[in-house]
């Protein structure tokens, strides 16, 4: 019993940090129109910065978090202003240009860290329930994860997010009222990167920290953001959690690498159920 | 190459027929056996990126899991020459059949996908392929050491190994036939209707275009290209492994496609064979390597957001079009 109440419980508080993930993912897809392949690349980045971080000495999220937000959002905005905005329309140059991001930060991970599992130390548990481990790091960063995905809700239904919302709505119009549209999308690029760092350094502890780790919460972002779309957080939230249960299970009865298969077959099966895909990508111009 | 003015390849039919002459040159300049083995897995690797044009570049259908079938084609290979032990010669056909079948089935799938869907679906097939094989192991049935995963499983050949002559030879053979195949295909009746799906599914629709067959046909064509690529490949490395299905490897043939312009089969291959030749004849580590290619990606892509083949094409119209009217862009 207490091993699959521990993988429950574990796959609830990774599935928090996911959603913040597949709230940034869901952001660029609305404001920014494009399937952004390198949103995985900045959840390493959040992990290995919360690694280097606990190599210095310095173990709490959210030390690790602001850290990665940080430098993400930096990335973010140079990657939305510099290449995104101008190739924005081509979607070949979007899809596999987002894909070459992630593909260099992977080797530019593995030359500076190396190609092996890291992991972070995180010592004794917090407390402890019918066998059930609580560690600090995880507790804080599911608040955390739960915090800033409601924080990112309301900031999106109060005066904020309408910019935001009329931009996904209608460009145009935007355009037409004096907003500096591209400005605007390079900003949301560069804040949805640093809230998937964030997500990344929150859920360093709890897996192996690799060049390609971004992989698997990038496919479950994708899986969130298509089946959910972006209206809602917090059905977006829950799906999210449902995703990591069902990635966690995976893992726990199968092994890791089938639980990453388990999420490639939903978000294929999703995507053959859904042809049509997401309003919020496909623009009046047909591909 | 025979009509002039669809293809800006047109103008450079001498350049191609110096460059197979340097090819057919090379070996007999005392090239070493190192480069000639480069250069000979290189005519594969070309063929490859050529295919992905079919699909990527012609047809318009972003394919971000092209190693799906190259991979399919080398594990095909090795498991039947190995494990079922196949003569090689009918292992190499059931392996282009099983690509051409999984070329079918992404191609089934896809086909009602729009624009990045199809890249999302074609990755996560790719990725689903790549991690499965991944994790299959195989008993070798002589020995008790163990087949699969990054280790691979062998392609035995069965004959005298081929001297690095004749391989590279047939290989270079093999480059000339496909790319002239792909070029024919791409300028056939079927390559028209892809061409125009890619430029519009919508108005192709609008002139009674079955764009789901024409979909299907496209990724079937390309498929079977890829596979029988990986089958010369596996055949000249003797070693099937799961990199074969590698994300890396599916990247590599958009960034060829993407460099060399897409929808135009030649600029793809001589890309592949210029990149691919330049990087591993100096020995740079992978990992540098892959990063290279994604560099010259980004900046091709930065650059020529709509491909350097259209971006040229449309310069050189403009330019025509300031010398006939008098010195005014139109």
């Amino acid at each position: 019993m207490s091993p699959l109440a521990q993988v429950l419980v574990d796959g609830i508080f990774t599935g928090a940090s996911y959603a913040l993930m597949a709230a940034g993912l869901a952001l660029i897809l609305g404001v920014v129109k494009v399937v952004n392949l390198s949103h995985g690349a900045f959840f390493t980045l959040g992990a290995y910065v919360a690694y280097v971080l606990e190599a210095k000495g310095v173990v709490h999220p959210v030390a690790a978090v602001f850290m990665a937000a940080g430098i993400a959002f930096a990335f973010g905005v140079y990657l939305g202003k510099s290449f995104i905005n101008p190739v924005r329309s081509h979607p070949f140059a979007v899809a596999v240009g987002s894909l070459g991001f992630a593909v260099l930060f992977e080797q530019v991970a593995q030359m500076l860290w190396g190609p092996h599992p890291l992991s972070i130390d995180l010592g004794a548990p917090w407390a402890t329930f019918h066998g059930v481990t609580l560690r600090r790091w995880g507790v804080i960063s599911f608040l955390l994860s739960l915090g800033l995905t409601a924080g990112l809700s309301l900031l999106l239904s109060g005066p904020w997010g309408l910019p935001l919302k009329l931009i996904a709505e209608d460009e145009e119009i935007a355009r037409s009222v004096g907003m500096d549209v591209e400005k605007i999308r390079y900003l949301t690029f560069g804040a949805a990167s640093a809230v998937g760092a964030a997500a990344g350094a929150l859920l360093a502890p709890a897996a192996a920290i690799t060049p390609t780790m971004g992989r698997v919460p990038l496919i479950l972002s994708l899986i969130v953001v298509i089946a959910s779309g972006m209206e809602n957080m917090w059905t977006l939230f829950f799906l999210a959690v449902g995703l990591g249960l069902l990635s966690n299970l995976g893992a726990y009865l199968l092994t890791p690498s089938w639980s990453y298969v388990l999420l490639l077959a939903v978000i294929c099966l999703l995507l053959v159920l859904r042809p049509s895909g997401l309003a919020t990508v496909a623009p009046g111009r047909d591909y | 190459m025979k009509k002039s003015g669809a293809l800006p390849y047109a103008k450079i039919t001498g350049v191609l027929a110096a460059g197979a002459g340097v090819l057919l040159l090379l070996p007999l300049a005392g090239l070493d056996a190192f480069l000639l083995n480069v250069l000979t897995l290189g005519f594969f690797v070309a063929v490859f990126a050529g295919s992905w044009d079919i699909v990527g570049g012609v047809a318009g259908q972003i394919s971000l899991g092209h190693a799906l079938f190259f991979g399919a084609a080398t594990y095909a290979c090795a498991l039947l020459t190995s494990l079922a032990g196949w003569p090689f010669p009918l292992a190499a056909a059931a392996a282009l059949l099983f690509s051409a079948a999984a070329g079918a089935a992404v191609g089934a799938l896809s086909a009602p996908l729009k624009g990045p869907f199809v890249a999302l679906l074609t990755l996560a097939l790719g990725e689903a392929a790549h991690e499965f094989v991944l994790g299959q192991t195989f008993f070798s049935p002589r020995g008790a050491y163990s087949w699969g995963g990054e280790g691979g499983i062998p392609v035995l050949l069965r004959s005298q190994p081929l001297s690095p002559w004749t391989a590279y030879y047939a290989a270079l053979a093999f480059l000339v036939l496909s790319t002239w195949l792909m070029l024919r295909v791409a300028r056939s009746q079927e390559g028209l209707i892809w061409t125009a799906l890619s430029g519009s599914e919508l108005s192709a629709r609008a002139s009674g275009v079955d764009i789901l067959k024409h979909k299907r046909r496209a990724f079937l064509v390309g498929a079977a290209l890829a596979g029988a690529a990986g089958i010369g490949f596996a055949a000249c490395v003797g070693r099937a492994t799961a990199d074969d299905f590698s994300l890396e490897l599916s990247f590599q043939a958009a960034t060829f496609a993407a460099v060399g312009g897409r929808g135009t089969i030649v600029g793809p291959v001589l890309a592949a064979l210029v990149l691919h030749s330049l990087l591993q004849g100096t020995g740079i580590p992978p990992a540098g390597r892959v990063l290279l290619y994604a560099l010259a990606l980004l900046v091709t892509l930065r650059f020529f957001p709509g491909g350097v083949a259209g971006t040229l094409r449309e310069r050189a119209r403009r330019r025509r079009m300031v010398v006939q009217g008098n010195g005014e862009v139109r």
